[in-house]
């Protein structure tokens, strides 16, 4: 058993991280971090206390931050349980950009926790 | 820089510290000095094919009839083409390799230049034009990679700027073997051939001397080639040296495959965004300054300022010796100067001299003396973008974006450069025709106007500060809290 997250560059992406640890912690099982931002995560950004493994995006087989967690999801088959941050986005934001967080959703192969903050 | 110069910048240098014995001397460094001047034959090849049309255009304007509009098209083509050639080109170079891109890339100078000068109408010349532009492109993408690649660490600024030096250098041999021909064979029917060419002699030295040189040790390791990655380095470097180098090279070809991690997506996050909006904004005001009006169509504009075209060819080639002297002092400002300082400069600079041509139109009469006015502002100008804007705009696009996705946010801007460079080209003869010089300067003057205020606004400063501590700085002010 083992939660995994993804996080991206945003206030979503920091609050489902909160989210996952706490999860984590709850269900007392390790947490599988797969970095969507643009840069590697050092020591002090990876939250203390728990077994953590962090995925770093690297390379060209990872631009399409989709596929880089369905792949990360599909070679570890101990994580039953994926977290997302979410919000609400604009019309013309949705015209020219597609929803990450929609696509792991429909494509993820396990149970998705969506998160959102309060007032957004 | 030249002029529009897309290239592929940054191949990253070492953020670790390697320590490594001396390069050596003797052989290896010899043979060094061959693979550079071989590939540079690339980067002049680049000057050359964009500079010749600027001395070539009048004859050929005559053979074919042509009007301002298809001129601008004769010329542009070739930048359409460059466009495609420089997002394509990097991503050829790292399926096939550096070597053989280049092998291939020759192929097409030669099949390009002589498509051009065998022409029968307008239509085949403007496709030929387009291949020719594949290859510019491609080449501008793909040289300076292999260059830094192959050179040692320590020297691989220099062997890029080579070819840096080279590309102008290529425009001003363009200016200088123009005037020759014409003022001693303009009696000869289409001599404008004859112009074009002389660009088959480097395509074939780059083809033929292409051959005996070694592909890029950084590519071959990143196929996981390491055996022959030593040996070309055993041709190249002392014997410890490239023992040692291995580890330093293996370490490089891991990031540069991290630099095409990022893509589209990564456009969602804001400040991510923002900074390739800056960038693109370089790429289009870089060519909206009107510098390559002046590299294609200085003899034309000097001819209708009221210069005999013998002397106005002539006249020209000061653009070409100004364009170098102003790249060479750009150079060297690159490293003295904050950014902004130089950028704001230089648009200030420009958006003067733009305003000086557009008023001696109209305050001194045709004729010799306000073409010979006009010559001497335009020297000033090119001098200006040259010594500022030119060259930092490169600098400036390989070292803001975040080094995730530097590969897919470069393509976007030099894509954007090339287009711009290609819509001044196509636009500037019928503009000129239908508003005349002081409108068209006039507006050139005013576009800089609006680039000095777009980057006063928007710029941020990257000179002094590592990548990590810009993007945390930058991050902080613009991303999503």
């Amino acid at each position: 058993m083992s939660v995994a997250v993804a996080v991206t560059d945003s206030p979503e992406g920091r609050l489902a991280l909160e989210s996952a640890v706490a999860e984590a912690q709850n269900l007392g099982t390790g947490l599988l971090l797969i970095n969507l931002t643009l840069h590697d995560f050092t020591e002090d950004e990876v939250p203390p206390g728990l077994e953590v493994t962090v995925i770093n995006r690297s390379g060209r087989g990872d631009r399409d931050p989709v596929t880089a967690v369905i792949d990360e999801l599909d070679d570890h088959a101990e994580v039953d349980r994926l977290v997302l941050g979410v919000r609400a986005r604009s019309r013309v934001g949705k015209m020219i950009l597609g929803s990450v967080a929609q696509r792991l959703i429909l494509r993820s192969p396990v149970p998705v926790l969506t998160v959102r903050q309060d007032g957004r | 820089m030249p002029p529009g110069s897309p290239r592929r910048p940054s191949t990253s240098t070492a953020s670790t510290n390697f320590e490594l014995p001396h390069v050596g001397t003797g052989r290896p460094v010899h043979r060094l000095g061959v693979i550079a001047t071989v590939a540079t034959f690339g980067g002049l090849l680049f000057g050359y094919d964009t500079g010749v049309v600027n001395g070539a255009l009048e004859p050929l304007s005559e053979d074919f009839g042509l009007t301002a509009l298809s001129e601008g098209l004769v010329v542009a083509s070739l930048m359409v083409g460059a466009a495609f050639g420089a997002v394509f080109g990097g991503r050829v170079a790292d399926a096939w390799g550096r070597r053989k891109t280049i092998l291939a890339l020759a192929g097409v100078f030669i099949l390009g230049t002589l498509g051009c000068v065998l022409a029968p109408a307008a239509a085949f010349l403007i496709g030929a034009r387009f291949v020719l532009g594949l290859a510019v492109g491609g080449a501008s993408a793909t040289v300076p990679v292999y260059l830094g690649e192959i050179a040692p660490s320590e020297k691989r600024g220099s062997y890029v700027t080579r070819n840096e030096v080279m590309i102008v250098g290529g425009q001003l041999a363009a200016f200088i073997i123009n005037a020759a021909i014409f003022n001693f064979f303009g009696h000869i029917d289409s001599i404008w051939r004859w112009m074009l060419l002389v660009a088959l002699a480097p395509a074939i030295a780059l083809l033929v001397g292409m051959i005996f040189q070694p592909e890029s040790p950084r590519w071959l390791i990143s196929q996981g080639r390491a055996e022959e990655a030593l040996a070309v380095l055993k041709q190249v470097r002392s014997p410890e040296r490239a023992e040692a180098e291995i580890a330093e090279v293996t370490h490089l070809a891991a990031e540069d495959a991290k630099e095409a991690t990022g893509g589209l997506s990564d456009l969602g996050t804001r400040w991510v965004l923002r900074l390739v909006l800056i960038g693109a904004g370089l790429g289009f005001f870089q060519q909206l300054t009107g510098i390559n009006s002046v590299m294609y169509y200085g003899t034309q504009l000097l001819t209708s300022a009221g210069l005999d075209s013998g002397v106005a060819i002539i006249g020209n080639i000061a653009n070409g010796v100004f364009s170098l002297a102003g790249i060479t002092l750009g150079m060297y400002l690159l490293n003295k100067q904050p950014r902004r300082v130089m950028f704001l400069t230089g648009y200030a600079l420009i958006a003067v001299f733009h305003t000086l041509i557009a008023l001696t139109a109209v305050i001194v009469p045709p004729g010799p003396a306000q073409a010979w006015t006009v010559l001497a502002f335009l020297v000033l100008f090119v001098f200006s973008m040259q010594g500022t804007v030119g060259p930092l705009t490169w600098l400036m696009l390989s070292e803001i974006f975040p080094m995730k996705i530097r590969s897919f946010a470069m393509g976007i801007c030099v894509f954007v450069l090339w287009i711009m460079n290609a819509i001044v080209a196509q636009f500037f003869p019928p503009l000129i025709e239908a508003l005349g010089m002081t409108a068209t300067f006039g507006m050139f003057a005013g576009l800089a106007v609006i680039a000095f205020v777009f980057l006063a606004l928007m710029l941020p400063e990257t000179k002094d500060k590592d990548l990590a501590e810009f993007e945390r700085e930058f991050k902080a002010e613009y991303g999503r809290r």
